[in-house]
Protein backbone atom coordinates (compact mmCIF):
# COMPACT_ATOMS: atom_id res chain seq x y z
CA UNK A 1 0.00 0.00 0.00
CA UNK A 2 1.63 3.50 -1.04
CA UNK A 3 1.95 5.56 2.04
CA UNK A 4 0.70 9.08 1.91
CA UNK A 5 4.03 10.68 1.83
CA UNK A 6 4.99 8.81 -1.64
CA UNK A 7 1.52 9.94 -2.80
CA UNK A 8 1.67 13.29 -2.17
CA UNK A 9 5.36 12.97 -3.40
CA UNK A 10 4.05 11.43 -7.12
CA UNK A 11 1.63 14.37 -6.71
CA UNK A 12 4.00 17.06 -6.46
CA UNK A 13 6.26 15.56 -9.28
CA UNK A 14 3.22 15.16 -11.32
CA UNK A 15 3.01 18.93 -11.41
CA UNK A 16 6.51 19.25 -11.52
CA UNK A 17 6.14 17.63 -14.71
CA UNK A 18 3.07 19.64 -15.83
CA UNK A 19 4.97 22.90 -14.87
CA UNK A 20 7.77 21.90 -17.34
CA UNK A 21 5.95 20.92 -20.35
CA UNK A 22 4.06 24.19 -19.98
CA UNK A 23 7.59 25.86 -20.20
CA UNK A 24 8.88 23.55 -22.68
CA UNK A 25 5.34 25.27 -25.04
CA UNK A 26 6.08 28.35 -23.55
CA UNK A 27 10.03 28.37 -24.73
CA UNK A 28 8.94 27.64 -28.34
CA UNK A 29 6.37 29.90 -28.43
CA UNK A 30 8.37 32.81 -26.96
CA UNK A 31 11.29 31.27 -28.49
CA UNK A 32 10.58 32.66 -32.66
CA UNK A 33 9.72 36.30 -31.20
CA UNK A 34 13.16 36.47 -29.08
CA UNK A 35 14.97 35.98 -32.18
CA UNK A 36 13.20 38.32 -34.28
CA UNK A 37 12.52 41.06 -31.76
CA UNK A 38 14.25 44.66 -31.74
CA UNK A 39 17.18 45.48 -28.56
CA UNK A 40 15.47 46.39 -25.55
CA UNK A 41 15.00 50.02 -24.92
CA UNK A 42 17.13 51.59 -22.15
CA UNK A 43 18.23 54.62 -20.33
CA UNK A 44 14.59 56.28 -20.25
CA UNK A 45 14.96 58.38 -17.34
CA UNK A 46 14.26 61.91 -18.93
CA UNK A 47 18.12 63.49 -19.48
CA UNK A 48 19.30 66.21 -21.44
CA UNK A 49 22.51 66.07 -22.91
CA UNK A 50 24.59 69.41 -21.46
CA UNK A 51 27.95 69.19 -23.03
CA UNK A 52 29.26 66.19 -25.70
CA UNK A 53 33.01 66.91 -26.51
CA UNK A 54 34.05 63.91 -28.45
CA UNK A 55 34.35 60.89 -26.16
CA UNK A 56 32.82 62.76 -23.46
CA UNK A 57 28.91 63.31 -22.83
CA UNK A 58 27.69 65.15 -19.97
CA UNK A 59 23.88 64.37 -19.02
CA UNK A 60 21.40 66.36 -16.48
CA UNK A 61 18.80 64.16 -14.97
CA UNK A 62 15.47 66.19 -14.44
CA UNK A 63 14.46 66.19 -11.73
CA UNK A 64 11.05 64.95 -10.07
CA UNK A 65 10.76 65.35 -6.27
CA UNK A 66 9.42 68.87 -4.64
CA UNK A 67 12.86 69.76 -3.39
CA UNK A 68 16.55 68.33 -3.69
CA UNK A 69 19.42 68.03 -1.99
CA UNK A 70 21.98 70.75 -2.06
CA UNK A 71 24.73 68.96 -3.27
CA UNK A 72 24.65 67.38 -6.37
CA UNK A 73 26.16 64.06 -7.89
CA UNK A 74 28.09 63.80 -11.03
CA UNK A 75 28.52 60.11 -11.91
CA UNK A 76 31.79 58.96 -13.82
CA UNK A 77 31.11 55.77 -15.83
CA UNK A 78 33.64 53.26 -16.80
CA UNK A 79 35.46 54.06 -20.22
CA UNK A 80 35.07 50.84 -21.17
CA UNK A 81 30.98 50.90 -21.02
CA UNK A 82 28.13 53.01 -21.64
CA UNK A 83 26.46 54.54 -18.66
CA UNK A 84 23.52 53.16 -18.97
CA UNK A 85 23.73 50.46 -16.63
CA UNK A 86 22.61 52.89 -13.70
CA UNK A 87 19.69 53.48 -15.63
CA UNK A 88 18.43 50.17 -17.55
CA UNK A 89 14.86 50.60 -17.26
CA UNK A 90 11.71 51.68 -15.10
CA UNK A 91 12.30 49.96 -11.59
CA UNK A 92 15.63 48.41 -12.36
CA UNK A 93 17.28 52.39 -12.46
CA UNK A 94 19.71 53.50 -10.12
CA UNK A 95 19.16 57.12 -11.59
CA UNK A 96 15.60 57.01 -11.36
CA UNK A 97 15.92 56.10 -7.68
CA UNK A 98 18.52 58.21 -6.56
CA UNK A 99 15.94 61.41 -9.00
CA UNK A 100 12.80 60.17 -6.57
CA UNK A 101 14.82 60.41 -3.64
CA UNK A 102 15.69 64.38 -4.44
CA UNK A 103 19.23 63.87 -5.72
CA UNK A 104 20.16 66.22 -8.57
CA UNK A 105 22.08 63.52 -11.03
CA UNK A 106 24.43 64.04 -13.43
CA UNK A 107 26.24 61.56 -15.37
CA UNK A 108 29.47 61.48 -17.81
CA UNK A 109 29.06 58.98 -20.28
CA UNK A 110 31.17 58.09 -23.00
CA UNK A 111 31.34 57.47 -27.00
CA UNK A 112 33.82 55.40 -29.22
CA UNK A 113 37.11 57.53 -29.65
CA UNK A 114 37.51 58.41 -32.99
CA UNK A 115 40.68 57.73 -34.44
CA UNK A 116 41.82 61.67 -33.24
CA UNK A 117 41.61 60.99 -29.95
CA UNK A 118 44.48 57.52 -29.75
CA UNK A 119 46.96 60.10 -28.37
CA UNK A 120 44.00 60.34 -25.05
CA UNK A 121 45.85 59.53 -21.95
CA UNK A 122 44.72 58.86 -18.41
CA UNK A 123 46.10 62.45 -17.57
CA UNK A 124 43.31 64.12 -20.08
CA UNK A 125 40.47 62.34 -18.13
CA UNK A 126 41.11 63.51 -14.74
CA UNK A 127 42.81 67.35 -15.67
CA UNK A 128 40.41 67.82 -18.15
CA UNK A 129 37.20 65.92 -18.89
CA UNK A 130 36.40 65.22 -15.02
CA UNK A 131 37.45 69.35 -13.87
CA UNK A 132 35.80 70.29 -17.00
CA UNK A 133 32.89 68.75 -16.39
CA UNK A 134 32.46 69.66 -12.19
CA UNK A 135 32.72 72.86 -13.44
CA UNK A 136 29.91 72.32 -16.03
CA UNK A 137 27.89 70.76 -13.17
CA UNK A 138 28.50 74.09 -10.67
CA UNK A 139 27.36 76.78 -13.17
CA UNK A 140 24.27 74.25 -13.95
CA UNK A 141 23.24 73.72 -10.16
CA UNK A 142 24.63 77.06 -9.22
CA UNK A 143 26.66 74.97 -6.26
CA UNK A 144 30.22 74.88 -5.43
CA UNK A 145 30.31 71.67 -4.26
CA UNK A 146 29.91 68.01 -5.98
CA UNK A 147 29.81 64.53 -5.05
CA UNK A 148 31.42 62.03 -7.55
CA UNK A 149 30.44 58.78 -7.84
CA UNK A 150 32.89 56.55 -10.04
CA UNK A 151 32.47 52.89 -11.34
CA UNK A 152 35.21 50.45 -11.69
CA UNK A 153 37.74 52.59 -13.33
CA UNK A 154 35.40 55.59 -13.46
CA UNK A 155 35.96 55.21 -10.04
CA UNK A 156 40.03 54.63 -10.48
CA UNK A 157 40.17 58.01 -12.34
CA UNK A 158 37.99 59.88 -9.60
CA UNK A 159 40.50 58.61 -6.61
CA UNK A 160 43.02 59.83 -8.93
CA UNK A 161 41.01 63.45 -9.98
CA UNK A 162 40.41 64.04 -5.94
CA UNK A 163 43.80 63.10 -5.26
CA UNK A 164 45.09 65.60 -7.33
CA UNK A 165 42.44 68.24 -6.56
CA UNK A 166 42.79 68.38 -2.44
CA UNK A 167 41.85 71.76 -2.26
CA UNK A 168 39.32 71.76 -5.36
CA UNK A 169 35.26 71.70 -4.92
CA UNK A 170 35.03 68.24 -4.32
CA UNK A 171 32.31 67.67 -0.96
CA UNK A 172 32.03 63.60 -1.28
CA UNK A 173 33.65 60.80 -3.18
CA UNK A 174 31.94 57.48 -3.69
CA UNK A 175 33.27 54.78 -5.52
CA UNK A 176 31.98 51.17 -6.63
CA UNK A 177 33.99 47.97 -7.19
CA UNK A 178 37.10 50.08 -7.92
CA UNK A 179 40.38 48.21 -8.33
CA UNK A 180 43.51 49.84 -6.13
CA UNK A 181 45.79 46.97 -5.46
CA UNK A 182 45.82 45.54 -9.35
CA UNK A 183 48.48 42.95 -8.21
CA UNK A 184 45.57 41.48 -6.89
CA UNK A 185 44.13 40.68 -9.83
CA UNK A 186 45.78 37.76 -11.03
CA UNK A 187 44.79 36.82 -14.58
CA UNK A 188 44.92 40.45 -16.09
CA UNK A 189 48.22 40.83 -14.80
CA UNK A 190 49.89 37.71 -15.93
CA UNK A 191 48.04 38.07 -19.65
CA UNK A 192 49.34 41.47 -19.31
CA UNK A 193 53.40 40.43 -18.02
CA UNK A 194 55.98 42.46 -20.18
CA UNK A 195 57.58 39.18 -20.82
CA UNK A 196 55.18 37.62 -22.96
CA UNK A 197 52.81 40.80 -23.87
CA UNK A 198 54.55 43.31 -26.17
CA UNK A 199 52.22 46.16 -25.16
CA UNK A 200 53.49 48.88 -27.37
CA UNK A 201 53.41 46.89 -30.86
CA UNK A 202 49.50 46.13 -30.12
CA UNK A 203 48.68 50.02 -29.02
CA UNK A 204 51.17 51.40 -32.17
CA UNK A 205 49.21 48.63 -34.37
CA UNK A 206 46.08 49.18 -33.92
CA UNK A 207 45.54 53.18 -32.45
CA UNK A 208 41.99 52.27 -30.93
CA UNK A 209 42.21 48.95 -28.74
CA UNK A 210 38.86 47.34 -30.43
CA UNK A 211 35.91 46.42 -27.94
CA UNK A 212 36.21 42.65 -29.06
CA UNK A 213 39.83 42.91 -27.36
CA UNK A 214 38.11 44.19 -23.54
CA UNK A 215 35.55 41.93 -24.12
CA UNK A 216 37.48 39.30 -24.73
CA UNK A 217 39.70 39.82 -21.94
CA UNK A 218 36.43 39.75 -19.32
CA UNK A 219 35.36 36.08 -20.97
CA UNK A 220 38.29 34.84 -20.50
CA UNK A 221 37.60 35.06 -16.61
CA UNK A 222 35.04 33.27 -16.88
CA UNK A 223 35.11 31.28 -20.30
CA UNK A 224 32.36 28.60 -19.73
CA UNK A 225 29.76 31.84 -18.72
CA UNK A 226 28.69 33.00 -22.06
CA UNK A 227 27.91 29.40 -22.89
CA UNK A 228 26.02 28.82 -19.44
CA UNK A 229 24.45 32.07 -19.81
CA UNK A 230 22.82 30.88 -23.18
CA UNK A 231 21.55 27.64 -21.72
CA UNK A 232 19.85 29.44 -18.88
CA UNK A 233 18.32 32.24 -21.08
CA UNK A 234 16.97 28.69 -22.98
CA UNK A 235 15.71 27.34 -19.76
CA UNK A 236 14.09 30.82 -18.81
CA UNK A 237 12.59 32.04 -22.36
CA UNK A 238 9.04 31.35 -21.32
CA UNK A 239 9.78 33.98 -18.69
CA UNK A 240 9.46 37.18 -19.96
CA UNK A 241 11.07 39.38 -17.15
CA UNK A 242 13.84 36.70 -17.51
CA UNK A 243 14.27 37.43 -21.11
CA UNK A 244 14.37 41.30 -20.65
CA UNK A 245 16.68 41.73 -18.06
CA UNK A 246 19.09 39.39 -20.14
CA UNK A 247 18.57 41.31 -23.03
CA UNK A 248 19.06 44.22 -21.33
CA UNK A 249 22.54 42.92 -19.79
CA UNK A 250 23.50 41.53 -23.20
CA UNK A 251 22.87 45.41 -25.01
CA UNK A 252 24.88 46.64 -22.54
CA UNK A 253 27.84 44.16 -23.06
CA UNK A 254 27.48 44.32 -27.01
CA UNK A 255 28.22 47.73 -26.86
CA UNK A 256 31.64 47.62 -25.10
CA UNK A 257 33.37 50.64 -25.99
CA UNK A 258 36.78 50.64 -27.74
CA UNK A 259 40.03 52.57 -25.73
CA UNK A 260 41.94 55.27 -26.41
CA UNK A 261 45.92 53.30 -27.34
CA UNK A 262 47.72 55.46 -24.91
CA UNK A 263 45.21 55.44 -22.13
CA UNK A 264 45.16 51.93 -22.06
CA UNK A 265 49.08 52.06 -22.93
CA UNK A 266 49.13 53.97 -19.40
CA UNK A 267 46.77 51.84 -17.51
CA UNK A 268 48.46 48.50 -18.46
CA UNK A 269 52.12 50.22 -18.03
CA UNK A 270 51.73 51.95 -15.08
CA UNK A 271 48.56 50.69 -12.97
CA UNK A 272 48.59 47.05 -13.94
CA UNK A 273 52.29 45.96 -14.37
CA UNK A 274 53.95 48.82 -11.59
CA UNK A 275 50.73 48.29 -9.71
CA UNK A 276 51.65 52.33 -9.37
CA UNK A 277 48.15 54.10 -8.29
CA UNK A 278 48.81 51.06 -5.10
CA UNK A 279 52.30 51.91 -4.58
CA UNK A 280 51.81 55.65 -4.55
CA UNK A 281 54.42 56.04 -7.55
CA UNK A 282 51.81 57.11 -10.34
CA UNK A 283 52.14 60.39 -11.65
CA UNK A 284 49.72 62.18 -13.63
CA UNK A 285 50.67 65.61 -15.48
CA UNK A 286 53.90 65.83 -13.55
CA UNK A 287 52.47 65.11 -10.31
CA UNK A 288 52.38 62.82 -7.96
CA UNK A 289 48.85 61.03 -7.12
CA UNK A 290 48.32 59.92 -3.33
CA UNK A 291 46.08 58.21 -2.23
CA UNK A 292 46.40 59.70 1.43
CA UNK A 293 45.94 63.62 0.17
CA UNK A 294 42.08 62.71 -0.23
CA UNK A 295 40.34 64.03 2.94
CA UNK A 296 36.48 64.17 1.51
CA UNK A 297 33.86 62.01 2.72
CA UNK A 298 34.33 58.47 1.52
CA UNK A 299 32.24 55.11 0.80
CA UNK A 300 33.48 52.71 -0.88
CA UNK A 301 30.99 50.02 -2.18
CA UNK A 302 32.67 46.59 -3.13
CA UNK A 303 31.14 43.20 -4.15
CA UNK A 304 31.61 39.91 -2.39
CA UNK A 305 31.40 37.66 -5.50
CA UNK A 306 33.11 40.12 -7.69
CA UNK A 307 35.04 38.26 -10.42
CA UNK A 308 36.84 41.07 -12.38
CA UNK A 309 37.48 43.45 -9.10
CA UNK A 310 38.01 41.29 -6.51
CA UNK A 311 37.54 42.69 -2.67
CA UNK A 312 40.86 42.62 -2.13
CA UNK A 313 41.93 44.87 -5.09
CA UNK A 314 39.87 47.46 -3.67
CA UNK A 315 40.31 47.50 -0.02
CA UNK A 316 43.61 49.33 0.02
CA UNK A 317 40.88 52.65 -1.17
CA UNK A 318 40.03 53.14 2.37
CA UNK A 319 43.28 51.98 3.66
CA UNK A 320 45.03 54.45 1.82
CA UNK A 321 43.03 57.74 1.85
CA UNK A 322 43.30 60.43 4.66
CA UNK A 323 39.52 61.13 4.93
CA UNK A 324 38.65 60.98 8.84
CA UNK A 325 34.77 59.98 7.59
CA UNK A 326 35.67 56.60 5.30
CA UNK A 327 33.48 53.53 5.17
CA UNK A 328 33.97 50.00 2.90
CA UNK A 329 30.93 48.18 2.37
CA UNK A 330 30.87 44.28 0.95
CA UNK A 331 27.62 43.31 -0.12
CA UNK A 332 26.64 39.68 -1.63
CA UNK A 333 26.79 40.10 -5.56
CA UNK A 334 29.22 40.26 -8.71
CA UNK A 335 30.61 43.47 -10.40
CA UNK A 336 27.77 44.23 -12.57
CA UNK A 337 24.74 43.08 -10.37
CA UNK A 338 26.07 44.86 -7.07
CA UNK A 339 24.59 48.18 -9.28
CA UNK A 340 22.10 47.00 -11.26
CA UNK A 341 21.38 43.33 -10.37
CA UNK A 342 17.47 42.66 -9.27
CA UNK A 343 18.89 42.68 -5.94
CA UNK A 344 20.71 45.98 -5.89
CA UNK A 345 17.44 47.80 -5.45
CA UNK A 346 16.99 46.19 -1.69
CA UNK A 347 20.80 45.97 -0.94
CA UNK A 348 23.00 48.91 -2.20
CA UNK A 349 20.45 51.19 -3.86
CA UNK A 350 19.10 52.05 -0.09
CA UNK A 351 22.92 52.06 1.47
CA UNK A 352 24.23 54.62 -1.31
CA UNK A 353 20.92 57.02 -0.54
CA UNK A 354 21.37 56.92 3.48
CA UNK A 355 25.36 57.41 3.03
CA UNK A 356 24.61 60.65 0.53
CA UNK A 357 21.40 61.92 2.42
CA UNK A 358 23.30 62.86 5.47
CA UNK A 359 26.23 64.47 3.25
CA UNK A 360 24.77 66.27 0.88
CA UNK A 361 23.13 69.08 2.61
CA UNK B 1 8.09 6.80 2.94
CA UNK B 2 9.02 8.40 -0.05
CA UNK B 3 12.35 8.52 -1.33
CA UNK B 4 11.98 11.11 -4.17
CA UNK B 5 10.19 13.50 -2.32
CA UNK B 6 12.98 16.05 -2.72
CA UNK B 7 14.48 14.93 -5.67
CA UNK B 8 13.53 17.50 -8.78
CA UNK B 9 15.45 16.47 -11.63
CA UNK B 10 14.80 19.84 -13.30
CA UNK B 11 16.33 21.58 -10.50
CA UNK B 12 18.83 18.86 -10.20
CA UNK B 13 19.62 19.50 -13.90
CA UNK B 14 20.39 23.47 -13.48
CA UNK B 15 22.13 22.95 -10.30
CA UNK B 16 24.93 20.76 -12.74
CA UNK B 17 24.45 23.39 -15.09
CA UNK B 18 26.16 25.96 -12.42
CA UNK B 19 28.39 23.42 -10.92
CA UNK B 20 29.61 22.14 -14.63
CA UNK B 21 30.10 26.45 -15.18
CA UNK B 22 31.68 26.88 -12.20
CA UNK B 23 33.83 23.62 -12.62
CA UNK B 24 35.07 24.73 -16.25
CA UNK B 25 35.73 28.28 -15.38
CA UNK B 26 37.86 27.14 -11.98
CA UNK B 27 40.03 24.68 -14.27
CA UNK B 28 40.63 26.77 -17.37
CA UNK B 29 41.85 29.97 -15.08
CA UNK B 30 43.91 26.64 -13.69
CA UNK B 31 45.14 26.68 -17.60
CA UNK B 32 45.48 30.23 -17.87
CA UNK B 33 48.47 30.32 -15.54
CA UNK B 34 50.84 28.17 -17.59
CA UNK B 35 53.54 29.96 -19.26
CA UNK B 36 52.97 28.21 -22.33
CA UNK B 37 49.36 29.26 -22.55
CA UNK B 38 50.19 32.78 -22.05
CA UNK B 39 53.11 32.40 -24.66
CA UNK B 40 50.33 30.62 -27.17
CA UNK B 41 48.01 33.81 -26.23
CA UNK B 42 50.16 36.62 -26.94
CA UNK B 43 51.56 34.76 -30.25
CA UNK B 44 47.90 33.99 -31.42
CA UNK B 45 47.22 37.81 -30.79
CA UNK B 46 50.34 39.26 -32.52
CA UNK B 47 49.48 37.56 -35.44
CA UNK B 48 45.67 37.99 -35.33
CA UNK B 49 46.39 41.50 -34.87
CA UNK B 50 49.37 41.42 -38.10
CA UNK B 51 47.03 39.97 -40.10
CA UNK B 52 43.83 42.19 -39.05
CA UNK B 53 46.36 45.53 -40.21
CA UNK B 54 47.66 44.08 -43.19
CA UNK B 55 44.13 43.47 -44.30
CA UNK B 56 42.81 46.92 -43.30
CA UNK B 57 45.69 48.63 -44.95
CA UNK B 58 45.12 46.71 -48.25
CA UNK B 59 41.39 47.37 -48.42
CA UNK B 60 42.08 51.14 -47.46
CA UNK B 61 44.92 51.12 -50.48
CA UNK B 62 42.25 49.45 -52.26
CA UNK B 63 39.21 51.89 -52.12
CA UNK B 64 41.84 55.03 -52.68
CA UNK B 65 42.62 53.36 -55.99
CA UNK B 66 38.91 53.51 -56.74
CA UNK B 67 39.13 56.56 -55.52
CA UNK B 68 35.87 55.54 -52.86
CA UNK B 69 35.17 56.25 -49.61
CA UNK B 70 35.45 53.15 -47.09
CA UNK B 71 33.04 52.41 -44.21
CA UNK B 72 35.60 53.79 -42.17
CA UNK B 73 35.42 57.23 -43.78
CA UNK B 74 32.06 57.08 -43.58
CA UNK B 75 31.75 56.03 -40.27
CA UNK B 76 34.00 58.75 -39.38
CA UNK B 77 31.92 61.40 -41.24
CA UNK B 78 28.74 60.11 -39.58
CA UNK B 79 30.66 61.27 -36.39
CA UNK B 80 31.37 63.90 -37.13
CA UNK B 81 27.94 65.07 -38.42
CA UNK B 82 26.86 63.86 -35.06
CA UNK B 83 29.10 65.98 -33.53
CA UNK B 84 28.35 69.34 -34.95
CA UNK B 85 24.76 68.44 -34.43
CA UNK B 86 25.28 68.24 -31.01
CA UNK B 87 27.34 71.15 -30.90
CA UNK B 88 24.71 73.37 -33.08
CA UNK B 89 22.00 71.94 -29.72
CA UNK B 90 24.30 73.65 -27.15
CA UNK B 91 24.42 76.73 -28.73
CA UNK B 92 20.60 77.24 -27.52
CA UNK B 93 20.93 78.43 -24.42
CA UNK B 94 20.23 75.99 -21.43
CA UNK B 95 16.96 77.72 -20.48
CA UNK B 96 15.77 77.56 -23.79
CA UNK B 97 17.11 73.71 -24.56
CA UNK B 98 15.29 72.89 -21.03
CA UNK B 99 11.89 75.46 -20.77
CA UNK B 100 10.28 72.70 -18.83
CA UNK B 101 13.18 72.03 -16.56
CA UNK B 102 11.66 72.09 -13.59
CA UNK B 103 14.25 73.77 -10.88
CA UNK B 104 13.54 72.38 -7.53
CA UNK B 105 14.46 74.66 -4.11
CA UNK B 106 17.97 72.65 -2.82
CA UNK B 107 16.45 72.47 0.97
CA UNK B 108 15.90 68.84 1.32
CA UNK B 109 17.05 67.02 4.49
CA UNK B 110 17.58 64.08 5.52
CA UNK B 111 14.66 61.80 6.20
CA UNK B 112 15.87 60.58 9.47
CA UNK B 113 18.73 60.90 11.27
CA UNK B 114 20.49 64.39 10.55
CA UNK B 115 23.73 65.59 8.85
CA UNK B 116 27.26 63.99 9.10
CA UNK B 117 28.89 66.50 11.91
CA UNK B 118 31.67 68.96 9.98
CA UNK B 119 34.41 66.59 11.39
CA UNK B 120 33.39 63.03 12.00
CA UNK B 121 35.54 60.88 14.43
CA UNK B 122 33.59 57.58 12.59
CA UNK B 123 36.29 55.04 12.33
CA UNK B 124 36.52 52.37 8.87
CA UNK B 125 33.70 49.89 9.00
CA UNK B 126 33.14 47.06 6.76
CA UNK B 127 29.87 45.40 6.50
Amino acid sequence: MASPGAAASETSMADRISVEIDRAIQRNLKGFGYLGSPDPVVGQTPKTLLHRRGTLSLYHYKPIADEVYRVPILFVMATTNKAFIFDLTPGQSLIEFLVKRGHDVYVMDWNAPTGEERYLKIDNYVLDFIPDCVQRVQRHSGVDKVTIVGYCFGGVLSAIYAALHPDGPLKNLVCFTTPIDFGKMKLFRQWTDARHFDLDRLVDTVGIIPPEMITSGFDMLRPAGRIAGQVRLWDNLWNDEYVAAFRRMERWGKETLPLAGEYFRQTIRELMQKNALNEGTLHIGGKPVELKAIKVPLLHVLAQHDHIVPPECGKPLVEQVGSRDKEEVILPGGHVSLVAGANAVKRMWPKLDRWLERRST
Amino acid sequence: MSSSQNLDPFEMWRQIVTKLEGGINSMANNGMNSEEFLRALHQFSQVSTGMQQTFEKALDAYFKALRLPSQKDIAALAEGLQRIEDKIDLLVPIEEREPTERRPARTRQPSGEGTVAAEPTSPRSGS
